[in-house]
């Protein structure tokens, strides 16, 4: 059982105030002063969301772009991402158990930085969902037009290019469905999982065992560093959208059985499984077709691969799975944005009807079309390598402050945390993390930088305007 | 008078459920867990579906407290928002640590009560059940038994003389107990089939096996055909 964390105080512009904090929070459930919130997510489930969200990008959309501008020293590139995104997870891990509360890192930084902080990242972490959740439907689209053209179908003549059209068809079906489906899918969202890292397990292990000669097939060898040692690093930034999905795990962090233990572990394990695994696939993708031939195929460059390999059945399996993959990746971010949103209007940071809860089926139907919407907009652009980067630069600033976070609680030390994880290797683990998380940031366009700097502005901005006296700062 | 045996009623508190007629009077002499729950879609946050119907839930959860309080019961009541409703029963059925559990349906006057009697275990409990809320009431209790292959008629005589000596002695008359048993070959449907002929039901609960993951607990099918209230006895909790 942990301490309360700390009580908000001031209101926003419409006199709201934010809602006051549970009386304590136990392995089973959430305990408020005449209610009870039962936490119903295992350790399972929180593997599942951490993975779920991440297998996505990382191997069915990024290995044919990571490739041409890395060459298969991509792989290098995922490793980095995976190392940084390591260093991140074991500092949120810490403060997930001694904070097991709705809204993650925006929860974290906004109790031990301050408000001002807090909606930066509180802001930026649901527009940085909306644009990781666009830049899925973007891939799932491209993979609903390889599906197509398999069986010999062609999408033309109309205004915007067909993957476009699919993708904003598939947001719209997946925001209605959030709004109007009142079955459970988290057994099903479990299943899907296995079922890809069947697939995946399989299809790498006989690529891999291809990659080393085993079947007799041999090809030129491609030097490792193909590219050069520098795209190696924004490389590394491109892709780290690949790696947002542990966050997820945190930002449910209310609603996850017995949190000291299973949140750590979730985090951990879903990190490490993912980095492994992309790093293996772009070793096999690289070494059956080449960088150069993944890059044309951009992001169905999986299905080449697999064709390459296993022939029509290969592309078809790596097809279904892409699908699956895509959608459960974009899903899960559409709901996280909307808890952003809920745990963003609970502290009074958005009107509290941005959170308010369908009196029919019993959904956040605002904050829900506060994701759905944006996203439609975002998946509209096309621009694929804009929507993850601006989805990384986000979330890579909340990874930077959950270190500065952690460094200033440890050094503080006040009565109210009380984390059952420790990270090892402080303060230089952590130090290690902040400064890997915004160094990353540097090796992204242009552009990209610009919007992300331009969106943080915009979000404190809003901070000062809506919600000045709000102060959600523990005591320290 | 015996202890007052502590029974777990969940209701639906959002969903228009409500504590069924006759069912404060059949818990009367029971201190009654009121479990009100609500059971929310994943989309939604628990805190965020409290924000929002807590106010709601409270007042109602006081109204049905206190219509089981008029009738003679204690009440303890909890307000949950859960995205499994069987979690939660589970989990508070543990830690108030239920003797058993009301299915909750309408009764009219309770006048016969029929106890399906498994096997000397878990008989304890099941009595102090019985006795706590029956011992003092002018009803019938008949105790039911199905025997196993293999067991005997004589089998079932010493099981019932058990259990009636425990009866009686926490101050249940003897003259109110009768017995009944049953050759059917599927216990479910058995009781099921004998409870037409009463206003209540109390039984045990089952250890979940491949059959009742199939075809559903024995509890929740005689609930289901039964119609009437029924009362599953709970095992005790595992030793820690």
């Amino acid at each position: 059982m942990s301490q309360p964390a700390p009580e908000g105080t001031g209101q926003n512009v419409e006199g709201e105030t934010p809602e006051p904090e549970p009386e304590a929070v136990t392995d089973e459930v959430t305990e408020h002063a005449d209610a009870q919130l039962e936490r119903t997510i295992g350790l399972t489930g929180g593997l599942a969301i951490g993975i779920g969200t991440m297998i996505g990008a990382g191997i069915f959309v990024f290995p044919g772009l990571a490739a041409v501008e890395a060459g298969p020293a991509a792989a290098l590139s995922f490793v980095i991402g995976g190392i940084i995104a390591m260093l991140v997870a074991l500092p949120t891990s810490e403060l997930a158990t001694a904070m097991p509360r709705s809204g993650g890192g925006y929860f974290f930084i906004s109790r031990s930085l301050g408000t001002g902080f807090g909606s930066i990242v509180g802001l930026g972490l649901w527009l940085g969902l909306v644009f990781a959740s666009a830049f899925y439907l973007v891939g799932l689209g491209h993979y609903v037009v390889a599906v197509l053209s398999e069986v010999g179908l062609a999408l033309g003549a109309v205004p915007l290019a067909p993957h476009v059209v699919l993708g904003l068809v598939a947001g719209l079906a997946l925001t209605a469905l959030s709004l109007g489906g009142t079955e459970n899918t988290a057994a099903l969202q479990n299943y899907i999982v296995l079922i890809l890292l069947v697939i995946i397990g399989a299809f790498l292990t006989y690529g891999g065992l291809d990659a080393l000669g085993v079947f007799g097939r041999t090809r030129a060898p491609e030097p490792f560093f193909s590219r050069g040692i520098v795209p190696v690093f924004s490389t590394a930034a491109l892709v780290f959208t690949s790696y947002l999905g542990f966050a997820q795990v945190a930002t449910l962090a209310g609603e996850i059985k017995r949190p000291s233990r299973n949140l750590p572990l979730a985090m951990v394990g879903s990190v490490l499984l993912v980095t492994v695994a992309y790093a293996l696939t772009i070793i096999v993708a690289t070494a059956a077709l080449g960088s150069g031939r993944l890059g044309t195929a951009g992001e169905t460059a999986m299905v080449e691969v697999a064709r390459a390999l296993l022939g029509f059945p290969g592309a078809v399996l790596i097809l279904v799975a892409g699908l699956f993959a895509t959608v459960s990746s974009a899903n899960a971010s559409i709901l996280s944005a909307s808890r952003s949103v809920y745990a963003l209007s609970r502290d009074a940071l958005l009107p509290r009807r941005a959170g308010s809860v369908n009196l029919r089926y019993g959904t956040p139907h605002v904050a829900l079309a506060m994701a759905g919407g944006p996203i439609l907009v975002l998946v509209a652009t096309d621009q694929v390598e804009l929507l993850a980067e601006v989805a990384s630069f986000l979330h890579l600033v909340m990874y930077g402050l959950i270190c500065v976070a952690l460094l200033v609680l440890r050094r503080r030390d006040p009565d109210w945390y009380s984390p059952t994880f420790r990270t090892p290797g402080t303060p230089v683990l952590p130090a290690l993390g902040a400064v890997a998380s915004f160094g990353l940031i540097a090796f992204m366009n242009l552009a990209s930088i610009l919007v992300g700097i331009a969106i943080m502005i915009a979000s404190y901005g809003w901070y000062r305007y809506y919600a000045g006296s709000v102060e959600l700062r523990g005591d320290f | 008078m015996p202890d007052r045996p502590t029974v777990l009623l969940p209701i639906r508190i959002l969903e228009g459920e409500s504590v069924p007629e006759g069912v404060p009077e059949l818990l009367a002499n029971a201190h009654v867990v009121l479990l009100g729950y609500h059971v929310i879609p994943e989309q939604t946050a628990a805190g965020q579906a409290r924000i929002q119907f807590e106010d709601r839930a409270d007042a109602k959860l006081e109204e049905l407290g206190e219509t089981l309080a008029d009738a003679g019961a204690t009440v303890e009541d909890r307000l949950v928002f859960t995205h499994d409703g069987q979690t939660t029963i589970d989990r508070v059925n543990k830690e108030v640590d239920a003797l058993a559990i009301l299915v909750p349906n309408a009764v009219g006057d309770v006048e016969d009560v029929l106890v399906a009697v498994r096997g000397t275990v878990g008989s304890d409990r099941l009595a102090r059940l019985v006795a706590g809320l029956f011992g003092d009431r002018d009803l019938g209790v008949t105790l039911f038994h199905v025997p196993e292959a293999g067991e005997s008629d004589a089998d079932a005589t010493t099981l019932f003389e058990g259990l009636i000596e425990r009866l009686v002695d926490s101050g249940l008359e003897e003259s109110r107990i009768e017995t009944q048993v049953s050759r059917d070959a599927d216990p479910a449907e058995a009781i099921a089939g004998a409870a037409a002929d009463f206003d209540a039901v109390v039984m045990g609960e089952t250890d979940p096996t491949v059959v009742t993951y199939f075809f559903g607990m024995p509890a929740d099918q005689v609930a289901e055909r039964f119609l009437g209230p029924v009362l599953v006895v709970q095992r005790p909790p595992p030793e820690a």
